[in-house]
């Protein structure tokens, strides 16, 4: 798998850069093809079972809010920036392309790509007075936008807001009519995992850029950053822009995957059980967040069983975890791995 | 001047709201350095309990909003000692300390809906009725509210400067070393301040319940207004997040009354980015040690 | 009355203190000598708690008291005055005091307490009202003393009571720890600078890495030329 260590850019004479040391270079081509197969091929397997079209549901879910995830944690856990804006981009998002094609007639597939545009000049204009202001007053302006975006969703003009139920009978993609049940989940999930992929390469190739991997690294260290030739203001406008061009992206293909988004995606709660996820699998890290969605999504699925205590079951783990796993699961699971790996070699080197 | 009346009546009023919803977030970030993401189903507990208190058990009014606030108090108390008082002293402090009452919150929550159900609930309001003062429609409950913000804030105030236990929580606030040199115990502040948060939580819950709805869903929202008036008073001073409390009210208000309703939100959101900009460190500045 | 044995510590894993031992009698001023970095402040921050020591034992009054939390070690008489005064800087110079008798047994002393440190730093006296955070570099280690002397204290441990002060002011500091001592309050003083503690110690350590090299009376330690050359350079 690709591996998450920080790596230093050897030093040669000068500023080059020795490319061939990053991790991009060290990927597991193998073990990457497979999992990409995997992934293909897995709705049609899954559609042989019953409950076949809710999994199908479920991945969706999962590519699309891992985008958010990995879109946030590219602020937070890079940038470190405390933006809590992401699901006002997410909304915004929905709410371009959706008014666009419920009002005025635009065809999806076109309104679709004007989401993250405007999702992006949203971050952007929010971007540049939060990266002038310290940490908690980051919280409190992106928060208060936030708030100003749900407000404007649920109590704003008719067409976005509708009386309070936001967006309702947007036009899909038009999977239903051109393949029926059940190709057309299939379709749905096939674009969901094209958009997750190359907005995961994406992030992964900024994450572990050169620049991404010394502002890791320096979090909190702006000054040297400068000194090393980084202009920290404009590298974090780019990761406010391009997290935004993601997540806006998500947005509108949910709002047409659902063919509606309520204001109630703006709830706080929905903030806070995204951030946990990405707190959970593991901040900071690249596969952290991705890893932390999954389980936010499959928790509360799995304990379907014991439905009236679910929630409270979900809650109760959460807690477990931050007690237990603080630094978040995958570094625990990385670690434990590690562990699993070393003792045979050095049986192997005695 | 009708007009103006109104809007400093209900300035007053919202503040006296954010101010009770906000001040006990800011105890907590005062001294533990965290972010209590429980703090909105405290509000619910007292709301619920006094809620149940009232119409199960029939109790008289008093009795069941001391009951409220002290079942919150309570909780405040159980979430630190089960797992806060775990992760203590941690490297990722903040991040667990988030994931764990985040946690909470969300149990607390399923809990109250699963005893309480997910129907909306109303407080009858302590006092029915209204009167007219200098062409302002003041209701007697909305008066009680700011009556019983303004005592509470004073009682607070008086405790933290002039009592020993006060003063050794702002002590900790601003200089835990030091504080654990004179013998004051860091673990037990802490509980005191988690079960003082509750209270006051549990407080707000009581007697907005009368002026707002009571659902199971209702704990996270009430908890952003109180974190955008904790952070734009200066993080962890009492007195700074009074004033925010006041100050965002009264801005609201006046919107409110001279812009219309839809306008109050945009209007404060354009005021905070301004205030912001001329005065990054929010009204009161962000320092490591705030006088709380 | 302080007996310190193999004392280790450190931080996060490396060990600061290698087995230390130490005494400190009724009524006497011991002084720590040692250069930074060797390990000062952490022995004192070892004894009263806010560090727990990885081996080795303190004792005090015939009591371990090496393991237990820094309130209980408060309660047992051992006031540390740490390095840097720490003052509560938005609280008065009143309240700071106030907090130094925190404890029930002392808070019942306060008035007279107080009282007594006012004596002893009058230009406390003045400024009772200030906060603590805008107080000049000498009122703040008076402040620091002050607040030490407020608690029911047995031993008090100063460390580097000279610290950032102009010489003056790091004889007026001495002078009245000597005056504390004279009224029977033991001492454990640990400082980098040894031009003062000739007229005060009653024993003098040097510290190297983390242990004792030398131990004796301020003359045993002076009459060694070659250890103090290397020592202070």
């Amino acid at each position: 798998m690709m591996q998450d260590t920080a790596v230093q850019p050897s030093k040669s004479a000068g500023r080059r850069l020795d490319w061939a040391a990053g991790p991009w270079a060290k990927t597991n081509w193998i073990t990457l093809s497979v999992v990409i197969l995997v992934m293909l091929a897995l709705p049609w397997a899954v559609s042989q079972l019953s409950i076949g079209r809710f999994i199908l549901h479920l991945f969706i879910l999962f590519f699309v809010w891992s985008i958010v995830a990995e879109s946030w944690n590219l602020i937070l856990g890079v940038g470190g920036i405390f933006s809590f804006a992401q699901i006002a981009l997410f909304a915004i998002g929905g709410i371009t392309t959706g008014a666009l094609a419920k009002h005025l007639g635009w065809n999806p597939w076109i309104s679709l790509w004007l989401a993250p545009i405007t999702a992006t000049i949203a971050a952007l204009i929010i971007g540049l007075p939060s990266l002038r202001l310290r940490g908690p007053y980051v919280v409190l302006l992106t928060l208060a936008f936030a708030e100003l975006v749900r407000n404007y969703h649920s109590q704003g003009p008719t067409w976005i807001a509708e009386g309070g139920y936001g967006l309702r009978y947007v036009p899909k993609l038009g999977f239903e009519e051109l393949f029926g049940r059940p190709l057309d989940r299939i379709a749905y999930y096939y674009v969901a995992f094209v958009l997750f992929a190359i907005a995961t390469y994406v992030i992964w190739r900024i994450f572990y850029s050169p620049i991404g991997t010394s502002f890791r690294a320096l979090r909190d260290s702006e000054t040297y950053a400068i000194s090393r030739g980084v202009d920290p203001f404009r590298f974090k406008l780019l990761l406010f822009a391009l997290s935004a061009f993601f997540t806006g992206l998500a947005g509108g293909f949910y709002v047409h995957y659902n063919g509606n988004q309520s204001p109630t995606i703006l709830s706080f709660s929905v903030t806070i059980t995204l951030l946990a996820g990405i707190v959970l699998g593991g901040w900071g890290t690249f596969w952290g967040p991705i890893l932390g969605t999954g389980i936010m999504i499959v928790l509360p699925e799995l304990l379907r069983e014991v439905d009236v205590f679910r929630n409270m079951a979900v809650g109760v783990t959460l807690a477990l975890l931050a007690v237990f796993a603080p630094g978040g699961l995958f570094p625990l699971i990385v670690d434990g791995v590690r562990k699993l790996v070393r003792p045979s070699r050095k049986l192997q080197e005695e | 001047m009708e007009k103006l009346f109104q809007a400093i009546y209900g300035g007053i009023l919202y503040g006296s709201i954010y101010g009770l919803m906000a001040i006990g977030l800011t105890l907590i970030w005062g001294s533990l350095r965290m972010l209590n993401l429980a703090h909105g189903s405290m509000y619910l507990v007292g709301g619920y309990v006094a809620w149940a208190a009232l119409n199960q058990w029939a109790l008289p009014a008093l009795p069941s909003f001391a009951l409220g606030v002290i079942a919150a108090a309570l909780m405040g108390l159980i979430i630190q000692v089960l797992l806060i008082n775990r992760i203590l002293g941690r490297s990722e402090f903040f991040n667990a300390a988030m994931i764990a009452t985040v946690g909470a919150a969300i149990v607390i929550d399923s809990a109250m809906l699963l005893i309480f159900g997910p129907r909306v609930k109303q407080m009858p309001p302590v006092f029915q009725g209204q009167f007219k003062f200098a062409g302002v429609v003041i209701t007697y409950q909305g008066l009680l509210i700011v009556v019983v913000a303004l005592i509470s804030f004073a009682l607070l105030w008086l405790f933290l400067s002039r009592s020993r236990h006060g003063l050794s929580i702002q002590a900790v606030s601003q200089q835990m070393d030091a504080a654990r040199l004179m013998g004051i115990p860091t673990v037990t502040t802490f509980m005191i301040v988690m079960t003082i948060s509750g209270a006051l939580a549990g407080l707000a819950g009581v007697l907005l319940s009368s002026v707002f709805y009571l659902s199971p869903t209702a704990g996270f929202n009430p908890m952003v207004k109180a974190l955008v008036v904790t952070i734009f008073g200066g993080l962890g001073s009492v007195k700074g997040t009074i004033w925010a409390a006041y100050v965002i009210g009264l801005v609201e208000a006046f919107l409110q009354v001279y812009f219309g309703a839809g306008a109050a939100l945009p209007g404060l959101f354009l005021f905070m980015i301004v205030m912001l900009v001329i005065r990054p460190s929010g009204l009161f500045g962000l320092g490591e040690a705030q006088r709380l | 009355m302080l007996r310190v044995t193999d004392l280790q510590a450190g931080y996060g894993g490396s060990e600061v203190l290698h087995s230390l031992s130490l005494e400190v009698g009724e009524g006497e001023a011991v002084v720590v000598l040692g250069p930074n970095g060797h390990g000062k402040t952490t022995l004192l921050r070892a004894i009263s708690g806010l560090i727990r020591p990885t081996a080795g034992t303190v004792e005090f009054d015939g009591q371990v008291i090496s393991g237990m939390r820094a309130s209980e070690i408060v309660a047992a008489g051992v006031i540390h005055i740490p390095q840097g005064d720490l003052p509560f800087p938005e609280l008065t110079v009143m309240e700071n005091l106030l907090m130094g008798a925190y404890r029930p047994e002392a808070w019942q002393e306060r008035k007279r307490k107080m009282e007594l440190v006012f004596e002893l730093f009058p230009v406390l006296g003045e400024r009772t009202s200030q906060l603590a955070r805008s107080l000049s570099g000498g009122e703040r280690r008076m402040l620091a003393l002050g607040r030490g002397l407020m608690a029911k204290a047995k031993i008090l441990m100063i460390d580097e009571p000279s610290l950032g002060l102009a010489p003056f002011l790091i004889e007026n500091v001495y002078h009245a720890i000597q005056e504390i001592n004279k009224n029977g309050m033991a001492i454990l003083l640990v400082d980098e600078n040894a031009d003062h503690i000739e007229d005060l110690a009653d024993r003098v350590y040097l510290l190297e890495s983390g242990a004792v090299v030398k131990e004796g009376t301020v003359e045993d330690v002076f009459s060694d030329e070659a250890l103090l050359a290397a020592y202070l350079g």
